[in-house]
Formats: C-alpha cells, structure tokens, sequence
C-alpha cells in the first residue's frame, strides 16, 4: 500500500518540483536582469545624485538671498527669477570678456614656450634657477626634459580641455535649472518628504532638518565670504607686486579667483592658490635678466600669499567660519586622495563634503540623544 | 407694502454661494487659536502653508514628557489627553481636549523640555506648528511673523498675571496659616 501511495505521489512531487525549479530559475533570472539593470543604472544614478547634492549645495548658499528678497514683498518666483538673472547676467559678462583674454594668454604662453624651448633658454633659464635651489637644497635639481615634457603634455591636451568645457557647461547649466526648482519648491519638498515621517520622529526629524539646513548654509556662507576674502586680497597682492616689483603676472583675476577657492581646501589650498601665479610669473619672464636675478619673482609670491593665508588665518576666517572645518592634517590628505579618485573636481569637493557630513551627523546625533532614541 | 427678508432669490443665492470664499478645515481651526486669532484669511492662509497636518490614532503619543518641545498643536478632530507622567504610578491625566483646542504654544519660543505628556484619546487630526516654521514666517514674512510672536507674548503676559494672582493667594494663605500657628 505504502509502495502504491508513494509511486502515485511520485510523479505529482516530481510536477511540484519541476514547478518549483521552473519558479526559482524565473525568479533567478529576473534578479539577474534587475542587478544588470541596476550596474547598468548605477552610474547614471550616482551622476544624477551628484548632480542633485551639488544643487542642493548652491540652494543653501543662495536660500539666504531669495528668503530677503521675499521678505521684502516679491513672490519667491520672482525673487528666484531676478537673483538669477544677475547671476548669469555676471558670468555671462565675465565669458563675454573673459574668454578671449583667457585663450590669448594661453595662446601667449604656449608661443613663449615654443621659442624659449627653440633658443634653448628654457634650459638656461631652469640651469640658474637650479643654481639658485643648490644654494639652499644641494640634493633638489629640476629636470629640464621632464618640465618640457610636461608642458609639451599640457599643451597637446589643451583642445581635449576645452572640449570638455563645453560639456561641463552644458553639465552646469542643468545643475542651475535644479536649483532654480529647489529654491521655488523646496520647501514644500522637504515638508512632503518631513511628512512621511511617522508621528514617533516626526518632531525630531523637523528639528535635525532646521538645524542641518541653518549649520550647512553658515559653514557654506562662511567658507564663500573666507574665498572672497582671499580672493580680494590675493587680487590687491598681485597687483602690488606688478606695480612695485614689475613681476609681469597677467591674468591677475583668473589667478586670484583659482586662490580663493583653492582656499576651501584646508592646509594644501594655499600652496595650489600660489601655483599659477608662480606658473604665470615664471613664464612671462622667461629671457629678462632683471627677473632672472630676482629668482623669477618666486619668493615675492610666497611671500605675498604668505601674508594673505596670515590675514586669512587670524583676521577674516575666525569671523566668518565658524570653525566647522577643524581637521587632522592627515585627514585632509586622506580624502583628497580619496577625492582624487573623482578628478580635480572631487579633490576640490572631498573636504568640504567632509565637512558637512560632519555637521549632518552632529546634528543627527544631538536630535536622537535629545529625543532619548539613542 | 413691506418685503418678505425670508423671500429668497435661487439664483442670487447660488452666486453668493460661489463668492462666498471656502475656509478649510485647518484654516477654521487656525483662525480659533488665540495665536492665528487676529490674522487676516490672506495670513492665514500664508500660515496654513507653512503648518504640518498630522493624523494620530487611539493612544497614540503626539509628544511625551521630557522631549526637546519644538512646536504648538491645534486640534482639528479628535481629542487629546493631557497626562503628567509620575515615577512608579500611573500617569495622572490633567485635562482632555477637542476640536479647536490648542496646546504647547509655549515651546515655540523655547526648547526647554515637554513638562507634560499628549497623547491622541481617539483617531485625531491635529495641526503642528512649529520653531522652524515659525523663524520660516520670520525671515519670509516679517510682518506676519512679527504678529504671532505679538499674539504670543499676550499669551505668556495673561499666564505671567494669572501666575502672579496665584502666587498672591497662595502667599496671602501662608501667611495667614503661619499666623493661625503663632497665635496657637
């Protein structure tokens, strides 16, 4: 009987396990289309968050200015509408006078470089300023092939570059339209997104919301005005050194404006902010005597944006930084390395990002302990 | 010979149905509370913008004793219970709340901890109006702003002399026990 019942049981458990392995080969099948849907997807969705976060960033920094505009009796729209209008009417101006001189002065130094490398006084001119480093540091030499090399490299990229500037426009001019939607409708965003809270979090997550927004837009305000001021200063150094030294630094705008913002990254800023300007001073006076016996007005600089960073350091930031970015020097050197990884644009981002993560965790902390949740 | 006023007129009623503005619900328990009470619809419509409506259930906690207090509550349907939690007893309901009633106006101003406890004594659906949509108001709309923070301060002057008259008796009634002893 036993033997009966299990041959007749047989074949309907061999349908029901056909069935089953027919179920779990779909199913298997379908996860394996979705995770190749989502790798496939993964980077648009990281490119559109990026995209997003950099948005929500701008929000912050111009919410200030469109909250006064609407408190002096403009509807937001209008607010929005007109703070953008100024904005594009600004960059627009400085693309309209800006390029031009910027593509002729890259056109200059490429044409300098190019007859000093043909006359061989690129090679007199790194032999005396090797000369000059054996004074202080015997064992330091710079090698004349490798800067030639270099520059040769810089300058066969250039179209590549500017190929991609078109792209970072177009990148650019998208990240604005969603900011202009998120400084009309954010607010009624963030209350749609509060309001899926349920009730037991919903204070808590309205007050960790306020706090996040209020901190992120001083630490972004604060870093902005401590650019500015750099930038300033940077601008008025310049142009003192160019009018008492004759240290021939043109682009004295583009040069002090890459200082400012370089000056977001804490400790490694500075020295990226000089850079140029040296770059720039180096070449413009490649073959005068006068700047060679000046050592190519190098210290000058330093020393010029040694006193901006002083000023910087003791006078502007503690005024408008509220001291949020406190880190460990290695920490820094770690996420611009991490940030490396992402292209210029991350090394530049990588600190401040860090810095407002803290900030948002802070807040997330203080919240959860208030509410006795941790 | 004199008009019937109970005479009505359809069609003129119908058009004065139609102009006749439609308040919601929040808006009519907005303009109840006595911070909201001297706004203008406009205002309170403004401010009806900026609230959250939320729906609790039976039991349901809105805020407990001892939490950061970061907002007020209008009560638009339902009710609530006021409950003071005290250590190793049950908690002592202080009053109970309905339709229109208002609670916590106080932590607006300050985020001192919730001396109390609310919890929803039926399905309730309730306004919550708080800190950050206050200072919102503030920095968007300072005129507007400006008359709430007013209206409060009327409401913290009433309780400040209401405390103050109980304070007069409560002293008036020592004294008096004090005297009663001595004369003892």
């Amino acid at each position: 009987m036993s033997n009966h019942e299990s041959v007749t049981i047989a074949p309907q458990s061999v349908r029901l396990f056909h069935q089953s392995l027919f179920k779990t080969l779909v199913y298997f099948f379908l996860l394996i289309l979705v995770l190749a849907g989502a790798y496939k997807a993964f980077p648009l969705v990281v490119d559109a968050l990026f995209l997003i976060v950099i948005a929500a960033i701008l929000t912050a920094v111009f919410n200030p200015l469109v909250d006064r505009l609407e408190s002096s009796g403009l509807k937001r729209i209008y607010g929005t509408l007109l703070m953008f209008g100024g904005i594009f009417g600004i960059v627009g101006l400085g693309v309209i006078k800006g390029i031009p001189t910027l593509l002729a002065e890259i056109t200059r130094i490429k044409d300098v470089i190019q007859q000093n490398a043909a006359t061989e006084s690129l090679d007199s001119i790194l032999g005396d300023i090797n000369a000059r480093i054996a004074e202080f540091v015997p064992s330091f030499q710079l090698d004349p092939d490798l800067i030639s090399s270099l520059s040769s490299q810089l300058f066969s990229q250039l179209g590549s570059i500017l190929a991609g500037a078109l792209d970072t426009l177009a990148t650019i001019l998208f990240i604005l339209i969603i900011t202009m939607f998120f400084l009309v409708d954010g607010k009624r965003m963030t209350k749609k997104l509060i309001g899926m809270v349920p009730n037991r979090y919903f204070e808590m997550s309205l007050n960790i919301t306020y706090k996040t927004k209020k901190q992120l837009t001083n630490f972004l305000r604060g870093q902005l005005l401590a650019a500015l001021g750099v930038a300033i200063q940077s601008f008025i150094g310049l142009n003192l050194l160019n009018l008492i030294f004759d240290t021939n630094i043109s682009g004295v705008v583009l040069i002090s404006a890459i200082a400012g913002m370089a000056n977001m990254i804490p400790f490694v800023g500075p020295f990226m902010g000089m850079v140029p300007a040296i770059i720039v001073s180096l070449f413009n006076n490649l073959g005068d005597p006068v700047a060679a016996s000046h050592f190519y007005y190098i210290l000058h600089i330093i020393v010029m944006f040694l006193i901006v960073q002083m000023i910087d350091n003791n006078v502007i930031s503690p005024i408008v930084v509220s001291g949020s970015m406190e880190m460990h020097p290695l920490t820094v050197i770690l996420l611009i390395l991490v940030g490396s990884q992402m292209g210029v644009l991350g090394m530049f981002l990588a600190v401040p990002a860090w810095g407002i993560s803290k900030v948002v965790i802070q807040e997330v902390y203080q919240g959860l302990k208030g509410h006795r949740l941790i | 010979m004199k008009e019937n006023p109970s005479v009505s007129y359809p069609l003129f009623a119908s058009f004065k149905d139609k102009l006749k503005p439609k308040r919601s619900q929040a808006q009519m328990a907005l303009s109840q509370a006595n911070v909201f009470s001297r706004l203008s619809w406009q205002e309170i419509k403004i401010v009806e913008n900026a609230v959250h409506i939320r729906n609790y259930g039976p039991g349901e906690p809105i805020f407990q004793q001892g939490d950061p207090g970061s907002g007020m509550y209008i009560i638009i349907e339902g009710s609530v219970g006021i409950f003071l939690d005290i250590p190793q007893q049950s908690p002592k309901q202080l009053s109970k709340l309905g339709d229109g009633d208002f609670f916590g106006e106080i932590a607006l101003l300050d985020a001192s901890p919730r001396t109390a406890t609310a919890t929803a004594l039926e399905n309730s659906t309730i306004i919550g109006f708080y800190r950050p949509d206050l200072m919102d108001i503030l920095k968007t709309k300072p005129v507007l702003g400006g008359k709430i923070l007013l209206a409060l301060s009327e409401v913290l002057a009433v309780r400040l002399r209401s405390t103050n008259g109980e304070l007069v008796k409560v002293s008036r009634k020592l004294e008096s026990l004090i005297e009663t002893g001595t004369n003892e």
